[in-house]
């Protein structure tokens, strides 16, 4: 397979795909590839917090104000990847009122509506807050869908003529002279090769940044931070709550449909792949964050698991929660000699579009095609559709019928005819795909008995055929990343109960 | 009202332990929450899985016993194991029995498609080994989610079929109803009727296991007559309706030999008196009812049982507060992968008892005068990893008790 495009994007994260969409509006053709599915780094592995700013409004100014503008932003374009909770910073005795003062001062100086709560008012709000606290601050944090929000953009892109080419890894750079002029690519399902040519190159791996570029030879001053998170069975609060102190570890807690997401911690890696969230950092995450909400102690926690954030590093800042939050864009022709190739990196889920924006300003630019982004004006295609999670559920609940078949996952109440429809309408290529798309696998059991029904959907439909018990242990091994670290009380006899299924009566 | 012995939890190992005791004409309470494990995995009898094929178990396993003296079988020893096993097929006379092939472990066809190492096999499944070398259809139903025959049969290499049931009216069905509809004569005339339109003439059919509760025999022979073909059942996801059988069988045999069962209910407290425990008190709200008893013999299971209790640092037992021997701390509890092959630290912890299976305190004397610990709650085996839980649970049901009797 041999293609050309004027725009190669290389990463289907959300910066990789608002890219996609910003080019395609702007009419640059346009070709992404994906080492993965999309969204399967950093991108959807966070907790999903729509920022107001509030989080970086004392430590960085600039970044809260990138994240209130892009609050705005988002909940006009993708108000149906958003849950407009509100958030909460909460003071607790040890915090003292004096990081709450400078805080809110904070918040006016970068225009992020702050209203100041009484402890009863907070309570009021919130009553599964602990009783001790001294008050909080109002902000307009929000919930946000990244997987909607990233598959949202993927498909809008898609829609004005890009060329999206997920499971696509790149093998090689073709350089002449002082001039990248595209990449081999391939196929990681089939092994099909490829050539895409393209006279510019744009680097949104997020944190494989470096890995993308050391097949140029070249390296970007990067830290790569580890944030470990928590999936509780149930939302144990209405808003976002965060500890109203500078940043920590353990101190946000965020609603997202039906559960709520605790983080996180910061823990600086060597490579982008070490994820594997610890006993340790689950401890940890319990402690602190029960201190707002004592309930946690008590959870039932379905799942732990980790992102890796991607800081670019101006210098060699030694914390980093002290690096800044805010992206880089990095024209390697400029800094390297090796023209044709752009880095964008750092930077927060939230300001993904942003970053898109002045990345193709800057590519438009080179072109000598200046052309005005829209990307904050036009609505991405599902928000006219839009549907909050109390809608979603009421649909659930005609959608079940007895013609819909089987419930294959009974934690979620998902039916045979829903992942058979699913099945028929897209190209998906792998588990993963499918597991992304779909409520499987994402309730208390973490698809403890619905995977092993799907694959039966699968050799069923003959979309399977061999030996699928690999992929069966493949995902139990994956699935078992982020439940070894939240193994005791009730988690520990239905633990018990899912290796006794797996390891003995199936002897896997 | 008093008792020879106390038997807390009612999976196999409490069972075996109650039959051992009424044999011998003593008094019996089996008090359980639930059916333990028993109904949920156990569809054959294994004993020590990872023995090889080949050698008859006799010779195999006393050297195995020998290079893992803490095991519960050391406690046991292998006359004892057999003693015990004899006694459980004494409840299963042919023609629903339980067959080792040759002495030694084979390997049974399980629903994921995969082969699985047990030692007594029910006659229903008996003509499964060996499927690769057969030709079979596997059957699967409409509507029943725990079964996937085209899964299976792409494994096997056979071929598979799905039975459409009208009396499903294209709902979901559960095993349990599927058993029950197993044992009516028009049901089976009728899922007949559906095999015979895919069916190409292989001389072996395979199902899951889910051939009637009572007499699964009797299903079988009809279904063989019926179609003219072999008729195997092949394990599948929980609950297990062999493991039913089982339940059932005892159930019966029990009652009818005087033993008192009380199911559903849980002990609430033990009524401890210095070094004795003199009986159990049974929360059925509003009332408390007291048991008292000689005996107490603990055979409450591991965490699904609710026989071991885990909070985020430690493992406790939570019935008599009995050390429990585990990894120092949670970190240690479990391996980094799923299949790691040794299996899990987590899964040796447990109660350490003595050779009389009574419970040790740190400084390894016995706690209590009258109490005998038995089952998986013991320490220093991992019967998942040895496929050995139907062996442990019956040889140390049956031991405990005759040395709680003084035997």
């Amino acid at each position: 397979m041999k293609t050309e495009t004027e725009v190669l994007i290389v990463g289907g994260g959300a910066t990789g795909v608002g890219l996609a969409r910003d080019l395609s509006l702007r009419g640059v053709s346009t070709a992404l590839v994906e080492k993965g599915d999309f969204a399967s780094g950093a991108s959807g592995r966070n907790h999903g917090l729509l920022h107001s700013g509030g989080r970086y409004a004392v430590s960085d100014p600039v970044a809260a104000r990138e994240c209130i503008a892009e609050n705005r932003i988002l909940k006009r374009i993708a108000p149906h990847c958003v849950e407009e909770t509100e958030g909460l910073f909460v003071s607790l005795p040890e915090d003292g009122v004096d990081f709450q003062n400078r805080f809110l001062q904070a918040c006016r100086n970068a225009e992020i509506p702050a209203t100041l709560l009484s402890r009863d008012e907070a309570l009021h709000l919130e009553p599964n807050l602990h009783p001790d606290i001294l008050g909080a601050v109002k902000v307009p944090d929000g919930a946000v869908d990244p997987f909607t929000l990233v598959v949202e953009n993927a498909r809008d892109a898609e829609a004005h003529g890009a060329r999206l080419l997920p499971h696509t890894t790149i093998t090689s750079l073709l350089v002449e002279g002082k001039r990248l002029r595209g990449v081999t690519i391939k196929d990681r399902i089939t092994g099909e090769e490829g050539t895409i040519e393209a006279p510019w190159v744009i680097n949104a791996t997020g944190a494989w940044a470096n890995e993308f570029l050391s097949l140029a030879g070249l390296r970007i001053g990067m830290a790569l931070s580890k944030g470990t998170l928590l999936v509780t069975n149930h939302r144990l609060t209405h808003r976002v709550i965060n500890r109203c102190r500078p940043p920590s570890d353990g101190d946000i807690i965020v609603p997202n449909d039906a559960v709520s997401i605790l983080g996180t911690t910061s823990v600086r890696v060597k490579t982008p792949e070490d994820f594997l969230p610890t006993t340790e950092e689950v401890d940890l995450l319990v402690r602190e964050t029960s201190r707002m909400v004592p309930q946690i102690r008590d959870a039932r926690l379905i799942r732990a698991y980790a992102g890796i954030r991607p800081l670019f590093q101006t210098e060699g800042a030694n914390d980093d929660r002290q690096i800044s939050r805010g992206f880089a864009l990095i024209d390697h022709g400029q800094r390297d000699g090796l023209h044709g190739l752009i880095t964008i990196t750092g930077g927060k889920l939230i300001t993904y579009r942003l970053m898109a924006e002045k990345t193709s300003d800057l590519v438009c630019e080179k072109m000598g095609r200046p052309t005005p982004c829209t990307t904050h004006l036009r609505p991405l295609p599902g928000a006219a559709t839009r549907q909050r999670f109390s809608e979603r559920l009421k649909k659930m609940n005609r959608g079940f019928s007895v013609e819909g078949g089987e419930i294959l996952c009974d934690c979620e109440l998902i039916q045979r005819n829903e992942v058979e429809n699913l099945l028929k309408g897209q190209t998906l290529r792998d588990l993963q795909d499918i597991l992304h798309r779909t409520r499987l696998a994402k309730g208390t059991c973490q698809g403890g008995f619905c995977v092993y029904r799907l694959l039966g959907l699968l050799h069923e439909a003959k979309r399977v055929e061999g030996d699928s018990n690999l992929v069966l242990k493949q995902f139990l091994e994956e699935r078992w990343r982020g439940i070894r670290p939240i193994l005791w009380g009730v988690a520990m006899k239905e633990e018990e109960l899912i290796e006794s299924i797996y390891r003995g009566l199936f002897n896997l | 009202m008093h008792f020879d012995l106390i038997v807390i939890g009612m999976g196999l190992t409490g069972l075996m332990a109650a039959k051992t005791a009424a044999e011998r004409k003593k008094k019996v309470l089996l008090i359980g929450k639930g059916f333990g494990t028993l109904t949920l995995f156990s569809n054959t009898i294994d004993l020590m899985g990872i023995l090889p094929e080949e050698v008859p178990v006799k010779e195999s396993l006393p050297l195995w016993i020998e290079e893992h003296p803490d095991h519960p079988y050391g406690k046991v020893g292998m006359e004892k194991i057999e003693e015990a096993l004899s006694s459980f097929l004494s409840f299963f006379p042919p023609p629903y029995t339980f067959q080792s092939r040759n002495g030694a472990n084979s390997l049974v066809p399980t629903g994921a498609g995969t082969l699985r190492p047990t030692y007594l096999i029910p006659s229903t499944m008996m003509k499964g080994i060996g499927l690769r070398e057969k030709k079979a259809l596997i059957v699967g139903f409409k509507g029943y989610k725990d079964f996937y025959p085209h899964r299976f049969s792409d494994l096997f290499r056979c071929r598979a079929m799905t039975v459409d049931l009208e009396e499903a009216h294209g709902a979901e069905v559960s095993a349990t109803t599927l058993a029950r509809w197993m044992e009516e004569p028009s049901f089976r005339q009728r899922l007949t009727e559906g095999i015979k339109k895919e069916w190409k003439g292989e001389p072996l059919l395979g199902f899951p296991a889910l051939l009637g509760l009572r007499d699964p025999m009797v299903v079988r022979r009809d279904l063989e007559k019926r179609t003219g073909a072999s008729i195997f059942e092949i394990p599948v996801l929980p609950p297990s309706m062999p493991g039913m059988r089982i339940f059932n069988t005892f159930r019966e045999k029990l009652i009818r030999m005087g033993v008192t069962f009380l199911l559903g209910q849980s002990v609430s407290r033990l009524l401890l008196r210095g070094d004795r425990c003199e009986g159990v008190e049974v929360a059925h709200a509003p009332l408390v009812n007291t048991y008292t008893g000689e005996r107490i013999l603990l055979a409450t299971g591991r965490f699904i049982g609710g026989g071991l209790r885990a909070d985020s640092s430690r493992i406790e037992e939570p019935l008599l507060g009995l050390p429990v021997t585990q990894p120092p701390s949670r970190e240690g509890w479990f391996e980094e992968a799923f299949f790691a092959s040794s299996g899990h630290p987590v899964h040796r912890a447990g109660v350490v008892v003595d050779s009389m299976f009574r419970p040790l305190n740190e400084g390894g004397k016995p706690i209590f005068e009258n109490v005998w610990v038995a089952g998986t709650i013991l320490a220093h085996h991992d019967s998942l990893y040895e496929k050995s839980k139907e062996g442990i649970e019956i040889a140390t049901g049956y031991t405990a008790a005759l040395k709680a009797l003084g035997g």
